[in-house]
């Protein structure tokens, strides 16, 4: 290390940043303050909080903002001192872990072999024994790198030292997870859209503003269904959707929950639906001329002859063990009337001086799928994070830096052979190994 | 005749025959009588492992097959089973068994309460859309490993507590493995149960986000599992960075269990939110 790092890594602040112990208090900091808003529901307006929690709690609600608190800025900020923190110690241990990487571990005495708790000592008695064991040594125990010392021969078999930066995986996948969030809720967005059956849309409605977000293109619902289970349960929604572009046919997919529809960076998912109703209404003006229209609900309906307009501007499933329905007229020219229509009885009027006939014939449901529109670039990053996540985890706890030497000299006059082994963990796992090996070289002597 | 709800009742009685013979075999150590806990233990699982997959095949002849893991009942059915499964597993390699006097009762206790609780609805139902999914079952799996594993880390950590601050080798206490041995298999199964659950937090995310469109919405159910993955992190750093063992870890895994109970049943019962599993 130069002068110059030594001192950045004296820095107290730095010292500060990058202690374990700072890591362990916003740990437990995070998981205190989380529980905080899954006791208070989030979301809610105002009034709710006032009503439930009184005026005193409520202001403290108000103040902290634990009406929405994972997007408060003292809970963010934890979080970035947390990430700071967690930046700050991973760099910081790198000069450590270069170290430890580098070290060579062919330069060892035969003295702290010895001492190594997984370590024997094999008496040999001649040369030829002695090319035996190492032969076996190398058999067994894997690839091996020599070092010739006066009058010994020491061998090692190292593997897994790799897993050292298993710990880095591991630390830096949190990291990348929070810069995936960052990106989708940067460069991303979160909608709603309610399509009838038939209905296009190239806009969204953003979730919290009401902004209309253009999509870039268009999407059409071409049909919506639910389908039931026999107790009633509701099996699947299922939403037809096709994708337009200049008016041609981009894609088509039919979406359920679980399974949405992905088109340049945007994705539909089936959230909701709802319905709407449409009257089938039958007219007879006094001419004797009729006509049947249908009348959906939010929409005029035209009866091109005679210039008359019509709307459904209520509608009641129920009055009597029948439905109503309170049918809007009106034409360009004359004052517009509602009437109440019962299904099935006629009913006269008059309208701009001429006498009708007119009944409601059928009330039928037409449906409207309610998708929720997602655009997230930051997800794919967030996976990534993920898999690194697990990958690092399995690395830091099941890639063991195992070491096993193999020394072969002279010993007071007597050829003998020193095994001995480390790990840095799975002790068991390693004894078992280190046994083993050790069983072999015996048995290859003929112990 | 054998119906899987049949079946799974047996599983409980059986099951709470194995933690008393095991309590047995701590007490008055008759080895017989452990070699009959283990057997019966075995014996439990199997028939537990049939009746899951005959619950299986019977959601299929009612004409909606799912994997039996879609709401509180199949969950806890398949909470013991993973209990009884990791434990099975560490008798068998560290050979003591001592410890199923503390693992087993999980395993009895999450069955009995599915058998008897009125609050647990045990009839086979259909999926509703949201449930249908691969990534559910691979969430409600690898969360439950996790669950399962921090259960076992719990019974362990009793075992450290009640084993007190010496290492006596007389009377009930000295039949429990060494504080050292203890204090490494809570150390283990804490690895083990982080890793599943980090899986089933991810894979939840991923099918809260094919299923919604956001993978993480701090709903309480997501945020308590969190938390609980906050804990079982700050055991790991504790014991790594500042060699804790032996009691304080013993204590925080009974703490992160809590935690995790609160997960599992806290949030159905006394919150609100997505996985109304136990509001059905
Ligand atoms: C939620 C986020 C975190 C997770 C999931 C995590 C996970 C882990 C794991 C599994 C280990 C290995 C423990 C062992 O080998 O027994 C570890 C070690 C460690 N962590 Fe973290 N960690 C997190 C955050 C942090 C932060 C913020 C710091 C910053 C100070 C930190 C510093 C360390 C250090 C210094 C070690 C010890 C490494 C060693 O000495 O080999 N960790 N972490």
């Amino acid at each position: 290390m130069t002068k110059q790092s030594i001192s950045f890594c004296d820095n107290p602040v730095w010292k500060f940043l990058s202690s374990v112990r700072l890591a362990i208090v916003l740990l437990i900091l995070l998981a205190v303050t989380s529980i905080a808003g899954t006791v208070i529901p989030q979301g809610e307006t105002m009034q709710f909080y006032l009503e439930k929690y009184g005026p005193n709690l409520f202001r403290l609600i108000k103040s902290a903002q634990l009406y929405q608190m994972y997007d408060a800025w003292w809970f963010l900020s934890i979080m970035i001192f947390f990430a700071v923190n967690l930046i700050v110690c991973t760099i910081n241990r790198v000069p450590i872990t270069m170290q430890l990487y580098s070290r060579d571990f062919l330069d060892v005495t035969k003295e702290r072999l010895l001492r190594m708790s997984a370590s024997a000592r094999i008496a040999l008695g001649s040369s030829e024994k002695s090319v035996r064991v190492v032969e076996v040594f190398k058999k067994v125990a894997g690839k091996s790198r020599a070092r010739s010392l006066a009058g010994s021969e020491l061998f090692l078999v190292e593997s897994g030292k790799w897993g050292y930066w298993g710990l880095y995986i591991l630390h830096s996948s949190i990291i990348v997870i929070m810069v995936g969030a960052l990106i989708g809720s940067l460069l991303g967005f979160k909608g709603n859209l309610m399509l009838f059956e038939g209905e296009t849309s190239d806009v969204a409605v953003e979730r919290g503003s009401d902004k209309n977000i253009p999509l870039g293109f268009t999407v059409k619902c071409d049909d919506f269904n639910v389908e039931f289970y026999d107790n009633g349960a509701p099996k699947e929604y299922l939403s037809e959707l096709t994708i337009l572009e200049n008016e041609k046919e981009m894609l088509k997919k039919t979406i359920k929950v679980n399974d949405p529809l992905r088109y340049k960076g945007i994705t539909f998912y089936q959230s909701s639906f709802d319905s709407a109703p449409e009257v089938k209404f039958h007219i007879v003006s006094a001419s004797g001329s009729s006509k049947d229209l249908s009348i959906p609900a939010f929409e005029r309906s035209l009866w091109k002859e005679t210039g008359l307009q019509f709307g459904l501007m209520r509608f009641l499933p129920n009055v009597h063990g029948t439905v109503a329905a309170h049918i809007w007229i009106g034409d360009e020219q004359n004052e517009p009337q509602a009437i109440w229509f019962v299904q099935g009885r006629e009913k006269e009027f008059t309208f701009g001086g001429n006498l009708y006939k007119a009944s409601v014939k059928e009330v039928s449901q037409r449906f409207m799928t309610g998708l929720q529109v997602k655009k997230d670039p930051g997800v794919w990053v967030v996976w990534l994070g993920c898999t690194l996540l697990i990958v690092g985890f399995v690395v830091v706890f099941w890639v063991p830096h195992v070491r096993i030497w193999l020394w072969v000299g002279e010993e007071d006059g007597n050829i003998v052979a020193i095994i001995a082994g480390q790990s840095n963990k799975n002790q068991i796992a390693f004894n078992k190994d280190f046994e083993k090996i050790k069983q072999a070289l015996r048995s290859s002597i003929g112990e | 005749m054998f119906t899987s709800s049949f079946l799974l009742s047996l599983t409980t009685f059986v099951y709470l025959g194995c933690a008393v013979l095991y309590l047995i075999t701590w007490i008055f150590r008759v080895r017989s009588i452990g070699f009959a806990a283990t057997a019966a233990t075995w014996f439990g699982l199997a028939v537990q492992t049939t009746a899951i997959g005959l619950r299986w095949v019977e959601s299929y002849r009612m004409g909606y097959g799912h994997a039996p893991l879609s709401n509180l009942y199949e969950s806890l059915v398949f909470f013991s089973w993973v209990v009884i499964a990791v434990y099975l597993f560490i008798e068998w390699t560290i050979k003591n068994k001592v410890i199923g006097a503390f693992a087993t009762p999980f395993a009895s206790l999450a069955m009995a309460y599915a058998s008897f609780s009125p609050k647990v609805e045990d009839a086979i139902q259909p999926l509703i859309p949201a449930l249908k999914s691969n990534w559910l079952i691979a969430h409600v799996v690898t969360c439950f490993l996790g669950y399962a594993s921090f259960a076992v880390a719990c019974g362990f950590g009793f075992m450290y507590l009640i084993r007190g601050d010496e290492d006596r080798d007389s009377g009930l206490i000295g039949t429990l493995p060494s504080r050292k041995n203890i204090d490494e298999l809570i150390h283990q199964t804490i690895i083990f149960g982080f890793l599943w659950l980090s899986v089933g937090i991810i894979t939840g995310a991923i099918w809260a986000n094919e299923a919604w469109g956001t993978y993480w919405s701090w709903d309480p159910k997501e945020t308590w599992s969190l938390i609980t993955w906050f804990v079982y992190a700050v055991a790991l750093h504790v014991r790594f960075v500042k060699g804790w063992a032996g009691k304080r870890i013993a204590i925080i895994a009974i703490i992160g269990f809590i935690s995790v109970l609160f997960t599992y049943f806290g949030v159905n019962f006394l919150l609100s939110g997505l996985h109304s599993y136990g509001n059905q």
